[in-house]
């Protein structure tokens, strides 16, 4: 009855509006499946518009609409119907079942359906990533799920990110080649992805060619990931969903084992009987195997990987609530994040976070909609430098002898004056375990994320939106050396002891945009029209304080400090003012084409190289479409093509147009600093995309399947350009050279079983990838800064390893040897000299070639059983780990590999690691790719077991749906690496995120993966 | 209607707020200045200078390598097996292409760049400082390409083929996309002392602390003129050297920054304006916990006649630390180690010292033929080091006497590894370990031959990338 009043009321309503807008009207009908049972969460989508709508409890919707438009209804399971309004205002639609739901491709600055696009893209839903693993930072979750998208982790710190690249490497800068990221329209840096938890995305859609990335214009030349966060179902009630999960986490367990204390002792006597007289202060020499002291260390033996690492817990909460009226919906939710991480003593990452999504209409004519963002989070920043502080180092170079406090005679820990333990500075001179106590690291993020919009609609088929996003974060990090710890004591001063740094960063960016879109469909053709005025606002605001002198070590904040030494604050701004016209058309749905043009400019370059044109145009056409084409086991078959150009502004500093000074201190006034040279030529970077795709779904949409082919070309890149180092400018930004990736993405997903109780889905993804350096200056090679062995050279690879080879140890005297320039082996200190240079590129990229995903999900009736794998092959990476835990030697005073004792000992002796008896001078004379090694690996992403309560119980309790699951994270890994192959970052502090030009090219002590086994549990009422 | 009068309020409100957009792409630095509006005033010439003298103090420079490496290179220091084995390379003349002084080279480069930016705006400049900064450019210029030479290239007196090897680039002006070949070493040192002599006729007798003045020129001067041979010019310009010698009182104190007895030319190190851990470069941590880099060799510890020569207490400390129970005793480095009771590792940069002059004269004296000059010279500084002075030698005794006095009295202070070039000795390092007493265990190398090319470091191969004109030294 109360509904029926509604109904009335509405209808009434409607004639008021009727009244006053001819053109537009509220349909209202029901949705219902094929045995006229009501369907709730029915999709309803004005074609060709952002409009849309679901389907209520019980089946009922209501959407504002104009006649001759065209309502999509859309369901899981069933096949799509479009309706064109008429007259009625009722709609009632019943669902016919055995179709998918079609996807939607949201562009950013529009929403098409995947049936008339023309570009590549990939387009992950909702259920999707609840599926997939639980990650904080969602790049870490597209792994494996795009073609073509190639994603590394930076390292297994938690909360930390992941390196993204769409189609190679489209720059040759650090910080150039990750893709944009537009999450509600505001532009978001990689590094910030972990702001935003899983649960608030709605979709999450990848840009990977230039007809639909041109539109990003100056920043798309990378590709484009567009974020979408969800928002409530109108005219439904408050949906109330709880989410939880709790697990352990602990490191990927390495593939090799270190030394314990008898077998170092026993290497170290050997290396010393050998004449290696480093050797001659170990305790394998000072200490008899037998005597007192020798057994005084065994008793007293640490597993030093066993102290300071531990098993970490994670753990995640989420509420949200949404629903919504006739006129408005919401999205609400909070939650919580903690993952302590491995470190032993640290609190690791904790986030909490809240959204509030609104989308009203206040008028006819008028839509608003706000998207506010809130998370604060933060994270204990352990020492990431290859240097005695790191303790991801530490745990590999203590020796299983070394104790962590200092020991008496007796065994006893010694105490300090205060009676507190006295940590053992080992033979590092450096206790990490004390200095994890007393060097504090943490870091504290606010992020607003917000966006605002509002739509008129002008006239028939005409509307103006203007757009306000912004990203608003404020961090702030702090390290404090107290006073009396493990660093104060070496380096502190002892008149001001304690030392603490604190750094602030704002960082802001906003975008504004207006557009005017004008729509037709009539007789089959469907235009898109849409005009761009846009503002970007980029600034970057930041302070440092550091003091020294503290009373004591609870005290945290600088006002108690005796002195301060460095106090500074900096500002940048970068911005962008964009133009642009974008058009899409389609006939019937067969014949699809679209363009677009853009013209941007950009502060940062040089004042008559600031703006660039950027366009696309692309073509598609759906064969099956055709009545000529009468093959019932395809659904659809769709080629499309498309060619366009976007740029990049990354990778140079703000100002790099600009000659410019600085200015520092020195005794008696300002001391000035030339700060850049500038290049008032600096223009963009401009990326030329050819695309051609397929796409077809066969035997019902049983079997789905992409195939695309790029070529992608980048010129004028941006770079620092080195220059010769008598010049004392180190390097100039400008625009250098040409490179090309191309490749081939296929994907291929389909149901093995479909029946009512049981599916069974397979699927996976691939790309063969091809890159090549085409063009440098004057053709000479460059070694790009930020990275340990890589040259750039005409005609080869990206990111090649430049060394000498090594060519293995000689038989007859265990010396290492090398191939010289000629060809033939020499040993290290006789190779022949500079005129031919020794090192060589062989082809050993630290990009992937291969790379991509493969996943198994299986369905009965509530039980579900999911495996995602991921694999990456072609890529080598430089293991300096492995060269410091098998020295030969040199490295005597560290702990050792096992494998080190696998050394050279007599003439003829082969598959063996150099003689220590060779000189330190010729072990260390040469650069070779000795340690270089094949990053190939295959590892099981995610292993998930739920259960789904099936409805017929969920009638009888409060819930509406409960979902319980199991899940594993990074379990299972296939690799030939000595140690983690996933590489990302090899040592945060030496080359940072943003700085690195070749992520994964070597490893370096960064903070090791992980993999995690958690319980979780959805419910919803 | 009213709707649409809405709707165009709307969008016009917007539009207009919207319309000022292109502007906001003229953006200026905040954090940085126009470089064509940064020399301009007289005071603008002043803060560019103390620029390039600031550079001099960068990590290859005298905030490290210049500091350490020419007697990490010699017999004055042996490795400690207690520290974190740094320069190690270097120590044992394992120096390579890919193992090198890059950081010196750039760093070089880098202060040579600055001195010649200031240089070119010097010319259109007509404030009553101009030649001072001038002088003072150039005579840093020549200083930067004088340590260059000595550790990449031959010094002119080292071998009779050294005049005409390998030197270095000499750069006149401040152009980032130069790429020039080296210099022969003659070639070289003709143009530092064109830098030197035109800096010496315009430079102030002196100026504020932390830069060179008339005293400080003189004293690269004969320095320069003894490298290269011409012995009378080098006596002149150490005469022309007005600062005071420091007497034997003051030596502890010249170290513990209680007194600048002697000093020409050093650079103040005081936060908040620098406050510079550079005594790194040789140990960190305090008298009882001492983690050295490296320690005072056995053999030069015993050169130092105790209680005697001042200088034992001056530049060697007892240093210990307690290694997992058993304390450990070195001979610490002094000289950078500490003001009483302050933060180790934080001292003045004292670069210049006026003992140089008188010992530079004492061998130029010689060489001369004129012992007796030579011999009053070097008893100029005995008589203020010892208690009880050696003093009477003649002939090659005379000269041996010269040479120790130089190692003993520059000890730690950038200039045995190129006194040994230029005298033509081997290393001979002795033999004895890292301890106090000389047990412990010895630096992985102990003797090089005389003339080894490994006197002459390596040019970096990512130099030898960037620069197609560049050639490496013989041997690498």
């Amino acid at each position: 009855m109360k509904q029926k009043l509604q109904l009335l009321l509405m209808f009434l309503f409607l004639f008021i509006v009727q009244n006053a807008f001819a053109q537009d009207k509220v349909v209202t009908g029901t949705v219902t499946d094929d045995l006229g049972v009501p369907l709730p969460g029915a999709n309803i989508i004005v074609k060709n518009t952002s409009n849309g709508t679901q389907s209520d409890f019980d089946g009922n919707y209501s959407i504002t609409t104009g006649v001759g438009e065209v309502l999509q209804f859309s369901y899981v399971g069933f096949q799509n119907q479009e309706i064109a309004v008429g007259a009625s205002n009722t709609i009632n639609v019943q669902m016919v079942a055995g179709a998918q739901l079609e996807e939607v491709v949201i562009t950013g600055y529009s929403r098409r359906s995947q049936t008339v696009q023309t570009s590549a893209v990939v387009s992950i839903g909702a259920s999707e990533i609840a599926e997939l693993s639980p990650v904080t930072s969602i790049d870490n979750l597209l792994q494996g799920k795009a073609a073509g998208v190639q994603v590394t982790a930076a390292n297994g710190k938690p909360g930390q990110g992941a390196f993204v690249r769409i189609r190679g490497i489209g720059s040759l800068t650090a910080g150039a080649s990750s893709p944009l990221y537009v999450v509600d329209g505001a532009i978001i840096r990689e590094e910030d992805l972990n702001s935003i938890p899983n649960d608030d995305i709605e979709n999450i859609t990848i840009l990977k060619d230039a007809s639909t990335t041109a539109r990003y214009g100056s920043r798309g030349a990378s590709g484009v990931v567009v974020i979408t966060t969800k928002s409530g179902k109108r005219s439904g009630d408050a949906k109330i969903k709880f989410s939880s999960r709790f697990g352990v986490t602990s490191r990927i367990n390495p593939n090799f084992d270190v030394m314990d204390a008898e077998q170092k002792m026993q290497y170290e006597a050997e290396l010393y009987a050998l004449g290696v007289s480093a050797a001659g202060s170990s305790p394998g020499v000072t200490t008899l195997p037998g005597s007192e002291e020798r057994q005084f260390l065994l008793d007293n033996e640490v597993d030093w990987q066993d102290l300071i690492l531990k098993e970490g817990i994670i753990q995640n909460n989420n509420v949200s609530i949404s629903g919504g009226s006739e006129k408005m919906d919401y999205y609400f939710s909070v939650g919580h994040d903690r993952n302590t991480g491995i470190i032993d003593d640290l609190d690791g990452f904790e986030r909490v976070s809240s959204r509030l999504n609104l989308n009203m209409d206040p008028k006819e004519w008028l839509s608003l909609s706000v998207n506010v963002g809130y998370s604060r989070s933060t994270s204990d920043e352990p020492r990431d430098r290859n240097n005695v502080q790191n303790p991801f180092r530490a745990m590999y170079d203590y020796n299983p002898y070394e104790t962590e406090f200092v020991l008496d005679e007796d065994g006893n820990i010694v105490v300090d004056e205060n009676g507190n333990p006295v940590y053992n500075p080992t033979h590092t001179t450096f206790n990490v375990r004390g200095a994890i106590l007393s060097e504090p690291a943490i870091a504290i993020q606010n992020n607003l994320l917000g966006s605002v919009s509002a739509e008129v609609s002008l006239f028939k088929n005409v509307s103006y939106t203007f757009g306000f996003a912004a990203n608003s974060i404020n961090e702030r990090t702090e390290s404090y050396s107290k006073p009396g710890g493990i660093l104060d004591a070496i380096i502190g001063d002892p008149n001001n002891p304690g030392n603490k740094l604190d750094t602030g960063t704002y960082r802001f960016d906003m975008t504004i945009s207006n557009r005017l879109n004008y729509r037709l469909n009539k007789n089959k053709h469907n235009l898109d029209l849409v005009g761009l005025f846009e503002f970007n606002h980029n600034e970057n605001n930041g302070y440092r304080v550091r003091s020294i002198g503290f009373a004591s070590a609870e005290l945290n904040t600088q006002i108690n400090a005796s002195q301060v030494t460095l106090g500074e604050t900096t500002r940048n701004i970068l911005t962008l003012v964009s133009y642009g016209a974008f058009a899409d058309y389609d006939y019937d749905e067969r014949y699809l084409a679209s363009a677009s043009a853009r013209y941007d400019g950009s502060s940062n370059f040089g004042r008559d190289n600031r703006f660039g044109l950027f366009y696309s145009g692309s073509l598609g056409w759906n064969i099956a479409k055709e009545k000529f084409f009468n093959v019932d086991a395809i659904n659809d078959l769709k080629f499309r093509v498309s060619y366009g150009t976007t740029g990049n502004r990354e990778g140079i500093s703000r100002y790099a147009a600009q000659d410019n000074v600085a200015f520092d201190s020195y005794p008696g006034g300002s001391a000035t600093r030339p700060s850049n040279i500038g290049n008032p030529e600096l223009k963009w970077e401009t990326t030329t995309t050819q695309n051609a795709g397929l796409e077809f779904n066969l035997f019902n949409r049983r079997i789905r399947g992409v195939a695309d082919y790029f070529i992608r070309t980048t010129e004028d890149l941006l770079f620092s350009i080195p220059k010769a180092d008598e010049s004392g400018v180190g390097f100039i930004f400008g625009n250098l050279g040409k490179i090309e990736n191309k490749g081939l993405e296929l994907s291929l997903q389909g149901d093995v079983f479909r029946n009512d109780n049981l599916t069974w889905t397979l699927g996976g993804n691939i790309v063969f990838l091809d890159n090549e350096i085409l063009e440098l200056p004057e053709g000479e090679d460059v070694t790009p800064g930020n990275a340990f062995n890589i040259l750039f050279r005409e005609g080869a690879k990206i990111n090649e390893h430049f060394l000498v080879r090594y060519a293995g140890v000689d038989p007859a005297t265990g010396a290492p040897l090398y191939y010289g320039a000629d060809g033939n082996t020499y040993r290290g200190l006789d190779l022949p000299e500079d005129e031919d240079e020794n090192r060589v590129l062989q082809g050993k990229s630290t990009i992937a070639d291969r790379e991509g995903g493969f996943f198994s999900n299986i369905r009965y009736k509530g039980f579900g059983l999911r495996a995602d794998f991921v694999f990456k092959a072609g890529n080598w990476i430089n293991n300096f780990v492995k060269s410091n835990l098998i020295s030969d030697g040199v490295n005597i005073a560290d702990n050792q590999a096992i494998d080190a004792f696998n050394y050279w000992k007599n003439p003829g002796d082969t598959n063996v690691y150099p003689s220590p008896l060779i000189s330190q001078e010729e072990l260390l004379a040469v650069n070779s790719d000795r340690f270089l090694e094949k990053g190939d690996y295959i590892r099981m992403r995610n292993i998930t077991l739920s259960y789904d309560l099936p409805s017929k119980f969920t009638d009888r309790v409060p819930f509406e749906s409960l979902r319980i699951y199991v899940q594993g994270q990074n379990l299972l890994t296939f690799s030939k690496f000595f140690g983690d192959p996933e590489v990302g970052i090899s040592s945060g502090e030496t080359i940072n995120f943003a700085n690195s030009v070749a992520p994964g090219e070597a490893t370096l002590y960064s903070y090791p993966n992980t993999k995690s086994v958690q319980i979780g549990v959805d419910v919803s009422f | 209607m009213k709707n649409t009068i809405y709707k165009l309020t709307i969008v016009l409100f917007i539009a207009g707020f919207l319309s000022s957009c292109e502007q906001d792409l003229e953006q200026l630095p905040f954090d940085e200045f126009a470089t064509e509006n940064a020399f301009k005033t007289a005071a603008d010439f002043e803060n560019g200078i103390r620029g390039v003298y600031l550079q001099l103090i960068a990590g290859g420079l005298y905030g490290g390598n210049m500091l350490s490496t020419p007697d990490v290179m010699s017999d004055n220091t042996t490795l400690s097996q207690y520290g974190r084995f740094t320069q190690r390379a270097s120590h044992n003349f394992q120096n390579s292409a890919n193992n090198t002084l890059r950081g010196t080279y750039q760093n070089a480069y880098s202060l040579i760049y600055r001195a010649n930016q200031i240089l070119f705006y010097a010319e259109g400049f007509e404030g009553e400082n101009k030649n001072n900064i001038i002088a003072e450019a150039k005579a840093l210029r020549a200083l930067a390409h004088l340590n260059l030479v000595s550790f990449f290239g031959k010094i002119p007196t080292q071998s009779g083929d050294a005049n005409s090897s390998l030197g270095v680039a000499y750069l006149l002006e401040a152009d980032p996309n130069i790429e020039p070949a080296r210099l022969t070493v003659q070639e070289t040192y003709s143009f530092i002392l064109d830098d030197l002599l035109d800096a010496k006729s315009k430079i102030n007798s002196t100026n504020p602390e932390g830069r060179m003045g008339k005293d400080a020129v003189n004293l690269l001067l004969s320095r320069v003129y003894l490298y290269m041979g011409q012995w009378q010019n080098a006596v002149d310009a150490a005469n022309a050297v007005t600062t005071p010698l420091a007497s034997r009182d003051d030596v502890v104190g010249i170290w513990e920054d209680t007194n600048k007895e002697g000093v020409i030319f050093y650079i103040p190190n005081e936060q908040p304006v620098l406050g510079n851990n550079i005594g790194v470069t040789w140990s960190q941590g305090g008298v009882t916990s001492l983690i050295p880099e490296y320690v005072a060799s056995f053999q030069l510890n015993n050169l130092y006649d105790l209680g005697n020569d001042i200088r034992r207490d001056a530049y060697i400390f007892d240093g210990s630390v307690n290694n997992s129970g058993q304390v450990v005793n070195f001979n610490g480095i002094k000289k950078l180690y500490a003001r009483p009771g302050g933060q180790p590792g934080t001292v003045d940069y004292k670069i210049l010292r006026a003992e140089e002059a008188m010992l530079n004269k004492a061998e130029a004296y010689f060489k001369l033929g004129n012992e007796t000059a030579a011999r009053q010279a070097l008893d100029q500084i005995r008589t203020r080091r010892y208690l009880t002075p050696p003093t009477g030698e003649t002939g090659s005794s005379l000269l041996s006497a010269i040479m120790l006095e130089r190692r003993l009295e520059f000890a730690f202070e950038y200039q045995r590894l190129f006194d040994l070039k230029r005298w033509g000795l081997p290393l001979q390092r002795g033999g004895a370990g890292d301890l106090a007493d000389g047990s412990g265990t010895p630096s992985d190398v102990q003797n090089i031959a005389a003339g080894d090319n490994k006197f002459q470091l390596p040019i970096a191969q990512e130099s030898l990338d960037a620069n197609p004109n560049l050639v490496q030294n013989p041997g690498y």
